[in-house]
């Protein structure tokens, strides 16, 4: 292995998708099947046609993101920006959303949005309609409200002629299957927000053995910018998911053994070559507002006495004024008891009044509210003089918030020094304990050193980030141990790996090694991992698609919506179990909601009440 | 442009204010307007929703004059009156204006009539661990056997120790964080 070898980020930027103009195939003889393979991190469209004109590859692949920005120029320039029209992800991060709860659309309005960049992109030039079949993926055991959410939304606002439902593990599945179909298999498909495990039997679905673990590459990926965050403060801005991705995919494996691999990175030597170090780039800003949350109480307790002392400021010139009428009032009262009528009325008009009762009430509240500052005042002074007591010496004259000093940031150099110096553990002295000169390069460059199999980790490990859900080892034993052992043997010949995040180098023997672990001494299994994890389910949907086109099976036609309900599944070998229960159907605006079918409460459409 | 700015500006970020915008009817108001102008099926949806029946003939005026492709643009393949049931949902207009989170779904999904052995998407959760987590020191990931009883931080060797001792407390609260081993009492 090569030294410990510095790498640069690349920061890749988004190209964004041109609109396509499809090949005449697509709509002669008949429209062909739309696939949509839609993830919670990446979406993938593309046709699925026989002809080989056209292409047999997702023409889209963009991340599910949407943003909506508001333009520079207030409120004009607002627009929204989807998938790969965005650029970057960074700018805009806050204002990303995304319309999958964990792997479920939730947000059927930014799905709208999504469908709407797939059909504009990819040509569909049918009017007032998409005149195409729809193979469009789901999440496993998808929730019957989203899928009547969806259906509502292809049906009604596309008005799709049909569309079919698909689980994108078992498309993976389907995709890289050998001779004999159908098979049985155990699917393990780890994905951006979750990871699966699926016992196939005989090319279905074992539904009510599936298990799903709520951790996939969103948990990696922000699990590692907090564990590199925290060891770099100073960069905190510069540690970003995008660049933790980066890191993820290029940079981490799994490994086979975790303790015995830790071990390894115990010594020095094997920290030096294989210790990756990202070169960030350069930043003028020497730790400019990484003030520790001490420095920060500081500045807020001067803000606070800052404050105090210009309120108590006004406070006494309120007093003074109020005093200043008090006496007025109180000298025309006079007037009014010594009799003299006349100067008594002039200055009852002058003051706006109309009679002494008036001017009574007025003197009274005047005193309440004197009262009431002089009691105010009195109590500030005690407050600041407590303050005053408890507080740390703090420098005279502090500047304003934001600006740093030199002598400052020296200082705080000076202290993270040692502490870079414990990232090289071991034999390697400490670079340099107390030196205003120090490795520029060294500062901005992050060491990932057992970081490169603790993030990927998590999933084996979910105690790792506090889950206390069970890892893919465990689950996958508990999952078999729910069939006879002859069925287990079956299940276990066949283990297929398949998602996105299962792309981490090591994965296959990782699986291997807990496999051997779990099962009966000298018994045997196989582990496949998918050609293409990332793409397999397109092309298995895109495979099922083509073979399917003209059957009926596995197809919700028009018809089937508006008789059976938006939640109706038709099933294939691909696709989740259809468990018969009608939902209400979600009246727009209008108080009605018609009777479900089974004994059902009328609760579904109130969230307010549910939660 | 000019005709813009008031389709823009009623546009506002967030979701509250969006779901606003959906109502049909000025929707199908300019739906049959445009129909006669335009040869593309109107997308009133699309141009944020438009409130007034004036602005959406400003629309039609920049695009019957070939303006060009804003952001607004109708797209044809749309039905232009077409407002999701699950937003603006039961309860009429006023309250449900956001949609249900998954948390909300899976509540509400919990209380149909599932039969015992019915695969659903809150029955297929993963079953917590049964055998106890290994620890691992917080700093560098290698195995832990020692635990820092003034802050909880967990490590494996004494220049971690070190370390530890001289973090200020908002990374060390990070730390413990990440594995969520935050007490509620500070």
């Amino acid at each position: 292995m090569a030294a410990g070898r510095v790498f640069a980020f690349r920061d890749a930027r988004w190209a964004p998708d041109p609109v396509l103009a499809p090949s005449p195939a697509v709509r002669s003889p008949q429209p062909v099947p739309l696939v949509i393979d839609n993830g919670s991190f990446q979406t993938r469209a593309g046709w699925a046609a026989a002809d080989p004109s056209v292409p047999a590859e997702p023409l889209l692949r963009f991340r599910s993101l949407a943003a909506r920005s508001r333009g520079a120029r207030g409120g004009a320039g607002a627009e929204t920006q989807v998938g790969n029209d965005l650029g970057s992800p960074e700018p805009l991060r806050w204002l990303l959303r995304s319309p999958f709860d964990r792997n479920v659309p939730v947000q059927l309005e930014l799905q709208e949005l999504l469908l709407d960049h797939v059909f504009q992109r990819l040509g569909v030039s049918s009017q007032g309609c998409v005149d195409h079949p729809i193979v469009l993926t789901e999440a496993v055991c998808n929730p019957l409200y989203s899928r009547q959410m969806m259906s509502e939304l292809l049906f009604e606002c596309y008005q799709v002629p049909k569309v079919s439902y698909g689980v994108d593990s078992l498309y993976s599945f389907y995709h890289n299957r050998r001779q004999n179909w159908p098979c049985s298999g155990l699917v393990i498909s780890s994905g951006y927000q979750c990871t699966h495990i699926l016992p196939v039997l005989e090319g279905r679905l074992d539904a009510k053995n599936c298990k799903r673990i709520n951790i996939g590459g969103c948990q990696a990926a922000v699990y590692l910018q907090r564990l590199l965050q925290l060891k770099y403060p100073g960069h905190f801005a510069a540690i970003t998911l995008s660049r933790m991705e980066e890191i993820l995919h290029e940079h981490s494996y799994i490994a086979e053994d975790y303790i015995e691999e830790l071990q390894k990175w115990r010594s020095p030597e094997y920290y030096e070559n294989n210790v990756h170090k990202m070169q960030l780039p350069f930043s003028n800003k020497l730790l400019g507002s990484t003030l520790t949350s001490e420095e920060k109480q500081e500045r807020r307790q001067q803000q606070l006495r800052r404050l105090q002392e210009l309120n108590a400021r006004r406070r006494e010139e309120k007093l003074q004024l109020d005093q200043e009428r008090l006496d007025r009032l109180l000298y025309v009262q006079e007037l009014l008891e010594d009799g003299h009528m006349d100067q008594f009325h002039k200055a009852l008009v002058e003051l706006n009044m109309d009679s002494a009762e008036e001017l009574q009430s007025y003197i009274n509240k005047l005193s309440l509210a004197v009262e009431q500052t002089k009691q105010k005042i009195l109590q500030a002074e005690v407050n600041i003089e407590v303050d005053v007591v408890d507080s740390k010496p703090e420098t005279p004259d502090l500047d304003p918030l934001g600006s740093e000093q030199s002598l400052e940031d020296v200082e705080s150099i000076n202290e993270f020094e040692p502490l870079f110096a414990e990232d090289q553990p071991e034999v390697e002295k400490p670079v340099a304990t107390v030196q205003p000169v120090f490795n520029l390069a060294e500062y901005h460059q992050l060491f990932l050193g057992t970081e490169r199999i603790r993030a990927p980790e998590i999933v084996f490990q979910p105690s790792l980030i506090g889950e206390d859900q069970a890892g893919i080892a465990e689950t996958m034993q508990y999952v078999l141990e729910r069939y006879p052992k002859e069925q287990q043997a079956i299940l276990v010949q066949n283990v297929f790996l398949t998602g996105g995040n299962a792309m981490y180098p090591g994965l296959k023997a990782r699986v291997q090694k807990e496999l051997l672990e779990m099962r009966p001494f000298q018994s045997s299994f196989q582990v496949h991992l998918a050609s293409s994890p990332v793409l397999d389910a397109w092309y298995g949907a895109r495979e099922w698609a083509v073979e399917h086109m003209t059957r009926e099976e596995g197809w919700i036609t028009r018809k089937d919506y508006e008789e059976k309900g938006g939640e109706y599944l038709k099933e294939h070998c691909a696709s989740n179990v259809y468990v018969p229960i009608r939902l209400p159907k979600q009246a727009p605006r209008t108080t009605e909601a018609l009777a479900p079918s089974r004994a059902l409460t009328s609760s579904t459409g109130n969230p307010c009440e549910q939660v | 442009m000019a005709s813009l700015l008031p389709a823009a500006a009623s546009s506002p970020a967030g979701a509250p204010a969006r779901s606003k915008k959906r109502p049909a009817s000025p929707g199908t108001g300019s739906g049959p307007a445009k129909k006669k102008k335009v040869a593309a099926a109107a997308g009133g949806s699309q141009s944020a929703g438009g409130e007034a029946m004036n602005e959406n003939k400003f629309l039609n005026t920049d695009s019957s004059a070939g303006s060009v492709e804003t952001a607004v643009k109708p797209l044809p393949f749309k039905d232009p009156k077409f407002i999701h049931s699950g937003i603006g949902g039961a309860a009429a207009g006023k309250k449900n204006r956001t949609w249900k989170n998954l948390k909300q779904i899976l509540a509400s999904e919990r209380a149909l009539p599932w039969q015992l052995n019915d695969p659903s998407y809150f029955s297929i959760d993963a079953p917590p661990s049964f055998k106890p987590a290994k620890k691992y020191s917080d700093i560098s990931g290698l195995p832990a056997n020692y635990t820092d009883p003034q802050s909880k931080l967990r490590f494996s060797t004494i220049e971690e120790f070190a370390y530890i001792r001289m973090l200020p407390s908002d990374v060390v609260t990070g730390y413990l964080a990440l594995r969520k081993a935050t007490s509620i009492v500070s």
